[in-house]
């Protein structure tokens, strides 16, 4: 990696071209990593391998919502991104075949809490 | 493809759930009318909003409509179609969460400096290093009145100035990221979600003061915290935005790693300092204050992890902007760990200001048993409680401090009235007199006079006399002791003394807890006619305490009982009572 100028520093904070990728992004702060997350990232990126899915595995930190730990955010094109709480294989899995394959956000599973 | 979503809960506690006969009533109709291809209906789990009927949340609009009955069904649907709001159902917070310093917390992967940079960050280092200058950049934090997070409130432009002044061949930067509280947790939860930004708000302290060298001191007991503070330090050296001509100015600054081991005073910024020098863990007197004689002698900024995560968005946003949010004597947001019996448990950021009602029953949804708050205490050990009755209080550091607590680092335990008011300053004053270093006699021998003063009231030998030796005990211990641990460990004490009074004389004279948490006052008993005999708490009593059978009833023999609560959590019929 070479060193930083002010001016590659504000090339860096322009948006990328190309359109949006899917992602799906697993809290991994310690809150979550104590709730199985990284179970639960592990078993994304298997599956997503697996089944051949053009989606982003991505970690991230501590959303502050640490009652609801693991938290899974989904951003799917066509559809609002929204935040999964308690997820665990089983809601993995629904994740992975109603949102990400048929487009429909999986019922019971989703905390919307930042309001 | 949906082009709207609506997202369906009942929230209201003392009804039965009601979200899935609403959900197939909505589906119904929006099937009748031939709708359910363009407007998606899902079930969530929790929606953000508490006690108010069926709340409904379209998106992407995010609009919220509450109370929601179902002969709202057509007009909210018709209201979708044509694009308007319908006023009357609108949920509007009095309280948001604003997030400064959670800014990326749980949107960027802390991993990677790229994300980190892309989503605005570094741009104050390279605001501060291009235009700004040292005196502008103190000016800037000035202006936004930041006052230090890690309890006290120092404001933060005043430490650096004094640190700028002070002429020195080699002056130092530290994050204090010793954090002991029990129950907070926000500061390693900044450091393991966003560490680049307490990073970043490190280098421009460090600019600011003319430092060289900076420390991260990091308890052990945050391995995961560690590891990525030191990758965020590796990444930043390779980026040049550490080291050498950071941004190709003439500025320069390394950083390291010092881990503490776990000992509670070393978040006293005297004493982090000795603990980083290699010596015992001792706080020192103060004046010289660190700013002009710290580590090694020489002049050093200690700031907290959130002050420093504050400063890169004061630098990118300016200070007017930062003084505009929060109260008159307290500008900007404070994160609070929210904890206890409270229902979603977890960080919150609000504007200063915000009341402690607002937070633990609007964005935190009230207690989880769904019994009132007694009180809620915080500050950790060096805070106060503060009863029910207060909590429309606005939270600043004035308010907190009138009513007998701190802000601290932002600890807060929601408690209800399980809780006992005798039990809790025993916790709290336990841990201080575990954690003092025993230099002082006021924090060593006071707090232990005064433990055993607690433990005798909660074991019911307590004397109606003590409570005022309890009292003066705690005047000598804040005015006499060295250190903040000293000052401040009598003040859930003192603060439960004042406004819980008759608990301790209930303790005292009648030798009874009115909460049923302290086991010496305890007895539990079967209460016959409640009993439906099924046998659940003989199963579950680890002493075998219970004996009976199903025909002749149940009884506990209290000699051998130790009183763990096991057959009271465990009776459906609330049979068993505690007296």
């Amino acid at each position: 990696m070479n060193k930083l100028s002010p001016a590659d520093l504000e090339k860096m904070q322009k948006a990328p071209n190309g359109a949006p990728k899917d992602w799906i992004k697993v809290g991994m702060g310690s809150c979550g990593i104590a709730a199985g997350a990284e179970e639960v990232y592990n078993f994304f990126a298997e599956e997503v391998k697996k089944r051949n899915l053009q989606i982003d595995i991505k970690k991230c930190g501590c959303a502050g919502s640490c009652y609801a730990e693991p938290l899974v955010e989904v951003s799917v094109s066509g559809l609002p991104s929204v935040v999964y709480g308690t997820v665990n294989k089983e809601i993995a899995t629904k994740i992975l075949e109603k949102h990400v394959i048929s487009k429909m956000l999986v019922n019971d599973c989703i905390f919307e809490v930042l309001i | 493809m949906y082009n709207k979503v609506i997202l369906i809960k009942d929230t209201d506690l003392k009804r039965q759930d009601k979200t899935r006969d609403f959900y197939t009533h909505l589906l119904d109709y929006l099937r009748e009318n031939n709708l359910h291809s363009e407007i998606l209906l899902v079930r969530v789990a929790d929606i953000g909003v508490y006690d108010k009927g069926l709340v409904l949340k379209m998106l992407p609009d995010r609009n919220t409509y509450i109370n929601v009955q179902d002969t709202d069904i057509k007009r909210i649907v018709d209201s979708i179609l044509q694009g308007k709001i319908i006023e009357e159902l609108v949920f509007r917070p009095k309280v948001k969460q604003h997030r400064i310093v959670l800014r990326n917390c749980g949107n960027i992967d802390p991993e990677n400096i790229d994300e980190y940079i892309f989503s605005g960050g570094y741009a104050g280092l390279k605001k501060v290093l291009g235009e700004l200058g040292q005196q502008k950049l103190i000016e800037e934090i000035k202006i936004s009145g930041i006052r230090g997070r890690g309890g006290a409130g120092y404001p933060t432009w005043m430490k650096w100035n004094f640190a700028r002044e002070v002429e020195s061949d080699q002056k130092f930067v530290i994050c204090n990221a010793d954090e002991g509280d029990p129950g907070a947790y926000m500061d390693r939860s900044v450091l393991e979600s966003d560490p680049h930004s307490v990073i970043e708000g490190l280098i421009i302290a460090a600019f600011a003061i003319g430092a060289s060298k900076g420390y991260f001191y990091i308890r052990a007991e945050y391995p995961l915290a560690v590891e990525r503070i030191n990758k965020a330090i590796k990444q930043a050296y390779a980026y040049g935005l550490l080291g050498n001509n950071i941004l190709g100015s003439s500025f320069n600054l390394d950083l390291e790693i010092r881990l503490g081991a776990g000992a509670f005073v070393c978040g006293e910024e005297t004493a982090l300092i000795s603990s980083i020098e290699g010596k015992r863990g001792y706080p020192h007197p103060r004046p010289p204050y660190p700013s002009v004689k710290g580590l090694w002698g020489k002049p050093t900024v200690i700031n907290n992890v959130e002050t420093l995560a504050n400063i890169p968005a004061i630098i990118s946003k300016g200070g007017k902007w930062f003084a505009q949010i929060g109260t008159q004597t307290s500008k900007g947001t404070k994160v609070f760990a929210v904890t206890g019996k409270v229902k979603n448990s977890g960080l919150v950021e609000i504007a200063m200001g915000a009341t402690l009602r607002e937070i633990v029953m609007d964005i935190c949804g009230g207690t989880l048993s769904g019994k009132p708050v007694k009180a809620v205490q915080t500050g950790g050990p060096s805070g106060g409680v503060i009863p029910e009755s207060l909590l429309d209080t606005p939270v600043d550091y004035e308010n907190l401090q009138k009513l007998g607590s701190i802000m601290g680092s932002g600890g807060m335990i929601v408690m209800d009235e399980d809780d006992c008011m005798v039990d809790i300053p025993k916790f709290y004053l336990g841990f201080c007199v575990e954690e003092s270093c025993g230099k002082c006699s006021p924090c060593r021998i006071g707090g232990f006079q005064m433990l055993g003063y607690l433990k005798r009231i909660s074991e019911g030998q307590g004397k109606p006399e003590d409570l005022a030796q309890m009292r003066r005990l705690s005047v000598a211990m804040q005015k006499a002791s060295l250190c903040g641990l000293g000052q401040t460990a009598s003040n859930p004490v003192v603060s439960t003394l004042k406004y819980f009074e008759p608990e301790y004389n209930e303790h005292i004279l009648n030798k009874r807890c009115p909460a049923g948490k302290c086991s010496h006052l305890v007895t539990y008993s079967i209460v016959g006619d409640k009993c439906k005999r099924c046998g659940l708490c003989v199963i579950n009593c680890p002493p075998k305490a219970i004996s009976g059978d199903k025909e002749k009833g149940f009884s506990i023999a209290p000699e051998k009982c130790v009183k763990c609560g096991r057959c009271v959590d465990v009776c459906k019929f609330k049979a068993i009572s505690k007296d």
